[in-house]
């Protein structure tokens, strides 16, 4: 087990900048997310951390040990690969046992190891077959199990369940966070898939074109998205994002206007962009609720969203389960000022100083 | 037409073309074997197997039989490890790589005739490039086509010169097909580049290794052309492989039955050699 330090680690093709200097300690033991949409630089920072691309700039430690220009095999790392890597020719026992057999690792303590990772895994009855002959769940946890008998410092996933079915999904979701438990090493993990990333992880770091756009533990950034582009991404359903301007305490989004939140300062008339949860929109009838008609009805079983319009502006509202609401149907909602964030049109900046969830500190 | 009728339609039409081009030919020639002719238009006289016991009872047969080994096994084994090697070389990522690809498909592109008139001039006793080098190092005068052992050795550097590009492409399509993350979960575990051949390329290409050694293998030991036109079988027989030595024997002697019957048994031992090469080496290893 070892904590893991980037430094500045910046990756160029040319004069094409892939990632733009990443700074980030990894403490002993802790889970971190790198997540981000395809091609954002997540799977080149996981992989410059392993050794399989080269740092143009700037420097990785394992365990304190600078790493930076060291061969994969010298990092003490194992790495779980999104197409799980099995070799086809091996068999299961040889795919677990080649990493150890290649450190010229004794035969005893290879057996025991393989055997132990093989129980926690519920290999045991696979080992003698080939990896085709196992079903891509299966095959995912050889990869894992791989990682496992290594007992490296680091374990790296780049994208590791994004080959299976969506409840397989669910089902090594836990198992991953299951290990983690039981080992205890630092794990930096790579998904495009934020529940993965809010379930899993102790921290998560959001990437977008190469640069780092927040690191913050899950709900962090849920409740705090430092701007406009992890506010979109993160969340499901996806926040409402409605521009308008200031307008005294008020932003003015065309005929709607809502309240700016204590903690924003805005000056007169800066273009903004609000963002408001959908399950953040509230229905109930009070002073001030302005009527939303409802135009598409999505109902998910434990609640129900609904799309539609208010004072001329389109937002998706999800509320607990509702069987009567119907196309044309008219809710009265309204807005807490507590509960909105809002972020500077030009730069995509947060103007909150505080969270969005009630009763939550300014941020320091 | 009904489904079934086009695809019977269709199979009878593969079956009728196979049946003319290749078992009618076979069958024919099989059939000249037990005959005794000295030449296609005088009346034939069956002789059984005759033909056979006369042919394997002759030196010349045992010998051409070695050489036709000796050939095929050497330039086998030259052109599938210098074209693995080639292969591994032209997969990396290098300038210009697309062009030394191309160029080195180029010798196969040639006929034959022009790469053994090259490979002549090239070992011209006075002009030849080879012998001038050979000279400037110091070293005797190699008599490419007088001893023996020289000449099998030309033979088969001919071949292997001409017919490596083909190994080497078939190779390198193969390498395109090695998932690179195979090659990065080695590194990951500790391989070097040498283990990395050994436990990750090798395997991978197993399945196109057996079915070109299987076809370099019957290529090679029926190959002609090479032979004839760069030392027709000589000298004194030290080239002389069963296709030369059947031919030989049909047109050049006039005894057509004996020609056939060096072919047929030629083919006869092929046919077993593929048949243990599939048990031993079967393609769906899996």
């Amino acid at each position: 087990m070892a904590e893991v330090r980037l430094k500045q680690v910046r990756k160029a093709y040319g004069a094409t900048v892939a990632v733009h200097g990443v700074d980030l300690d990894i403490r002993d033991g802790e889970f971190v997310v790198f997540l981000g949409p395809s091609g954002c630089g997540k799977s080149t920072t996981l992989r410059m951390v392993a050794g399989l691309e080269e740092i143009t700039t700037g420097t990785v430690e394992i365990g304190g040990r600078d790493v930076t220009r060291l061969e994969p095999k010298d990092r003490n790392i194992a790495m779980v690969f999104q197409n799980y890597a099995l070799y086809p020719h091996k068999t299961i026992y040889e795919n677990l046992a080649f990493g150890l057999r290649m450190r010229r690792m004794d035969k005893a303590e290879i057996d025991r190891r393989v055997r132990s990772a093989s129980v926690m895994l519920g290999l045991d009855p696979y080992l003698e077959r080939k990896p085709k002959q196992l079903s891509g769940g299966q095959m995912q946890r050889v990869a894992l199990g791989r990682a496992l008998v290594r007992d490296p410092d680091v374990f790296l996933l780049d994208e590791p369940l994004s080959n299976l079915d969506a409840k397989l999904r669910v089902r090594m979701r836990e198992e991953i966070a299951r290990l983690h438990q039981e080992v205890g090493t630092s794990m930096i993990y790579v998904t495009h898939d934020q529940v993965e990333a809010m379930t899993l992880a102790n921290r998560i770091l959001i990437m977008r074109d190469g640069h780092v756009q927040q690191v913050g533990a899950p709900l962090e950034v849920y409740d705090r998205p430092a701007n406009l582009f992890v506010a979109g991404f993160i969340g499901s359903p996806e926040m409402n994002l409605v521009e308008g301007h200031v307008s005294g305490r008020t932003v003015r989004c065309g005929d709607l206007q809502v309240g700016l939140p204590p903690d924003v300062e805005a000056g007169e008339g800066s273009a903004v962009v609000l963002g408001i949860r959908p399950e953040h929109v509230g229905v109930a009838e009070s002073p001030g609720a302005r009527p939303f008609q409802v135009s598409v009805i999505e109902q998910l079983g434990a609640q129900t969203l609904c799309i539609g319009e208010v004072d001329g502006v389109r937002l998706r509202v999800l509320m607990d389960r509702s069987d009567a609401i119907s196309h044309g149907t008219t809710l009265p909602v309204q807005f807490r000022p507590d509960r909105l964030h809002v972020f500077l049109k030009e730069t995509g900046a947060r103007l909150n100083r505080a969270g969005a969830r009630e009763g939550q500190r300014p941020a320091a | 037409m009904s489904s079934k009728a086009t695809i019977y339609s269709f199979l009878f039409l593969g079956l009728a073309v196979t049946a003319l081009l290749i078992v009618a030919p076979v069958v024919y020639a099989v059939s000249l074997s037990f005959y005794q002719m000295d030449s296609f238009v005088g009346a034939p006289r069956w002789v059984g197997l005759d033909n056979y016991a006369r042919m394997l009872s002759q030196w010349i047969f045992w010998r051409a039989l070695i050489n036709g080994f000796i050939y095929a096994f050497g330039t086998i084994i030259f052109q599938v490890v210098l074209g693995i090697g080639f292969a591994l070389v032209l997969n990396q990522v290098f300038p210009g790589r697309n062009i030394v690809r191309g160029l080195s498909i180029l010798p196969y592109l040639l006929p034959t005739v022009v790469v053994v008139l090259t490979f002549k001039w090239m070992v011209d006793g006075s002009i030849g490039v080879l012998t001038q080098v050979i000279a400037a190092l110091g070293l005797p005068p190699v008599q490419w086509f007088e001893s023996p052992g020289a000449a099998m050795a030309s033979v088969i550097l001919v071949s292997v010169w001409m017919w490596t590009p083909f190994v080497t492409t078939t190779f390198l399509a193969a390498l395109q097909t090695v998932p690179s993350s195979l090659y990065e979960a080695a590194k990951v575990d500790g391989t070097n580049a040498v283990q990395r051949f050994f436990h990750i390329t090798l395997p991978m290409l197993k399945p196109i290794l057996t079915v070109i050694v299987l076809l370099r293998a019957v290529w090679m030991f029926n190959k002609f052309d090479v032979i004839w036109l760069l030392t027709q079988g000589g000298p004194v027989g030290a080239t002389e492989h069963l296709a030369i030595l059947s031919y030989k024997q049909a047109f050049g002697q006039f005894d057509i039955g004996g020609g056939a019957a060096v072919a047929t048994i030629s083919f006869a031992i092929l046919s077993v050699a593929v048949f243990i090469y599939f048990r031993l080496f079967p393609l769906d290893t899996e």
